[in-house]
């Protein structure tokens, strides 16, 4: 499965608690859309560092990093390098 | 005179008002967006003491919708905008609106939440031209007519909502305004909502006093919010004790400099002294007052004054001007220093009352007094010490135990970012005490390693039976840790 899967999976049945899936676009805002709140961000967090095996600095909690699928799914490709 | 006259009295045109979405609004642009907004409710049909709903996030069109409906003589009812559809539609048919502002994103989120013939008015109005109504001030306006209701978390599932007068706000704004010294050169951060009566105090003495505010609705992301705080030049920032909980554990926030922040103010809820300490440490240079308050009394009820954090440290101070605040205890007297009892308030802050809920009302608020059900203590030179909620106690061995005296221990623990203390059904103990805690990301800190610190440091009777680590505790819409939905969990984990 490829990250970007994997987080969608994860808020899908973590955040959203839905059963059908993650149903919006990978450049969608979580805050925007309220997809996240500020719980769900510091659970994201701790998901990215379990998953993927990195290390988030807090200076790096920012939405270019985090706010969409595809932002958080590069920020970790970037990490993993 | 009516409060949208009395808030908007003293900002000069020209001067900035409002910080939102990387731009200035001035007090001229913020003037013209409400009587637009005022005159769009008129072509409504909306009346004198009709309530108008406000759902969206904090900015231009929240504050001119606000300041329009009350303008009008309506009702401003905010929504929180965390809601699910269903609640929201439900606090609706409780207040029965005759009109809602609501902001577009946030609508597509709760367009199942509104009745069809349910008069809406969009944000995108502010960019047409229409209608404009703004009537010149009036000395003599009935400040006893209701201005506002504000819906609190309460807990139980029915909606509740808190009347709020002209006068209330006024009488609290200026209270604020004294204690705090804010002039207009003040500008303050806001990460709380407007919907919540302490977002709403710090839009009310901002706009008092001709200062600014800098709209900040990305605290889920804290670095944000702290790089704004320097950007945008605020010198004063607010926070409920999750706030400041995040920021000292979570962020970049201690090893900060902020150049301009000069008065941080803390409400909603205990911040244990420790965290209080640490912010202190962390903003040398700046005033921290610990404020306390309820929505019943608009917002504001007590702050401790900074110099003396050092010597009345965990005490939430004594009444702000105007408010008379005082402990008492079942008898109706005054406690004795170190007896404790119900905090009990008044003042032209307090709420004449719920809406429509004329039994709870009469409870609450008894010969215009609100009985806060908070238990306190008082000490010899009269400051006031919160000891609980009078409904979170916890009866262990026989002993009646402060459910945020055990929290308190166990955040001292600097791993330990939040922590909920709840009593569960216990054979041997009458209640055992059951604490959820979330931690620091990264730590290896075990619950075995907290149980044996507070063996160290409690009495028998106050050390818990279960420490359980969560990735977040249950939280209102204000933040606030809910307790009740952590004990419908108890016996599931």
């Amino acid at each position: 499965m490829n990250i970007e899967s994997q987080i969608r999976d994860y808020i899908a049945k973590n955040l959203l608690f839905s059963s059908n899936g993650y149903r919006y676009a990978d450049d969608i805002s979580f805050l925007e859309e309220g997809i996240v709140d500020s719980q769900g961000v510091m659970e994201l967090v701790l998901f990215v560092e379990d998953a993927f095996g990195i290390q988030v600095d807090d200076q790096e909690i920012i939405p270019d990093n985090f706010d969409s699928v595809s932002n958080l799914a590069a920020y970790v490709r970037r990490k993993k390098q | 005179m009516n409060t949208a006259d009395y808030l908007l009295q003293t900002g000069k045109d020209t001067a900035p008002a409002i910080f939102s979405k990387g731009s200035w609004v001035s007090y001229g642009d913020l003037r013209v967006a409400s009587a637009r907004l005022a005159g769009e409710l008129l072509a409504a049909g909306v009346q004198l003491g009709d309530r108008v709903g406000l759902l969206g996030e904090n900015s231009l069109f929240w504050i001119a919708a606000y300041l329009a409906t009350l303008k009008i003589g309506a009702i401003s009812v905010p929504f929180p905008t965390v809601a699910t559809p269903e609640d929201l539609g439900q606090k609706e048919r409780f207040v029965r609106c005759k009109a809602v502002f609501v902001e577009k994103r946030s609508y597509r989120k709760f367009s199942s939440a509104f009745p069809n013939d349910l008069t809406l008015i969009f944000d995108d109005i502010l960019m047409d031209e229409g209608p404009i109504w703004w009537e010149a001030a009036s000395a003599n306006f009935d400040l006893q007519k209701t201005a506002a209701l504000m819906l609190t978390s309460g807990t139980t599932a029915r909606p509740r909502a808190v009347r709020i007068t002209h006068k209330n706000i006024q009488a609290n704004t200026d209270s604020i305004i004294e204690y705090l010294d804010l002039t207009n050169s003040d500008r303050i951060l806001v990460v709380l909502p407007f919907y919540y009566c302490f977002g709403t105090s710090l839009l009310h003495t901002h706009l008092r006093v001709g200062g600014s505010l800098a709209l900040c609705n990305t605290f889920a992301y804290p670095e944000t919010a702290l790089d704004m705080l320097d950007s945008a030049e605020c010198t004063g920032f607010a926070g409920v004790p999750s706030t400041y909980q995040t920021l000292l554990r979570n962020t970049t926030f201690p090893n900060r400099e902020f150049r301009f922040l000069r008065k941080v103010q803390q409400a909603g809820g205990k911040l244990p002294t420790v965290n209080i300490q640490e912010l202190v440490h962390a903003l040398p240079d700046a005033k921290v007052f610990v404020m306390y308050g309820q929505t019943e009394a608009t917002a504001r009820l007590s702050y401790l004054p900074p110099d003396l954090l050092g010597i009345k440290l965990g005490s939430i101070g004594r009444g702000i001007p105007g408010v008379g605040l005082h402990v008492v205890n079942e008898s109706g007297n005054l406690v004795r220093p170190g007896e404790v009892g119900e905090i009990i308030a008044s003042g032209d802050n307090i709420s004449p009352g719920y809406f429509n809920e004329p039994e709870a009302s009469a409870e609450k608020f008894i010969g215009s007094a609100l009985h806060t059900g908070d238990l306190a203590t008082v000490d010899e030179d009269g400051y006031i010490y919160i000891v609980d909620r009078k409904s979170d106690f916890i009866k262990s061995f026989g002993h009646r135990v402060s459910s945020q005296e055990i929290e308190a221990h166990i955040l001292e623990l600097t791993d330990v970012v939040s922590a909920a203390a709840i009593g569960v059904p216990d054979d041997l103990q009458g209640e055992a005490i059951r604490v959820f805690v979330t931690l620091r990301k990264g730590t290896s800190l075990s619950p075995e390693e907290i149980l044996d610190f507070c063996h160290q440091r409690m009495a028998r009777h106050m050390v818990p039976k279960e420490i359980i680590v969560v990735d977040s505790l249950p939280t209102n819409a204000h933040g606030k840790i809910v307790k009740t939905a952590l004990r419908e969990r108890g016996e599931k984990v």
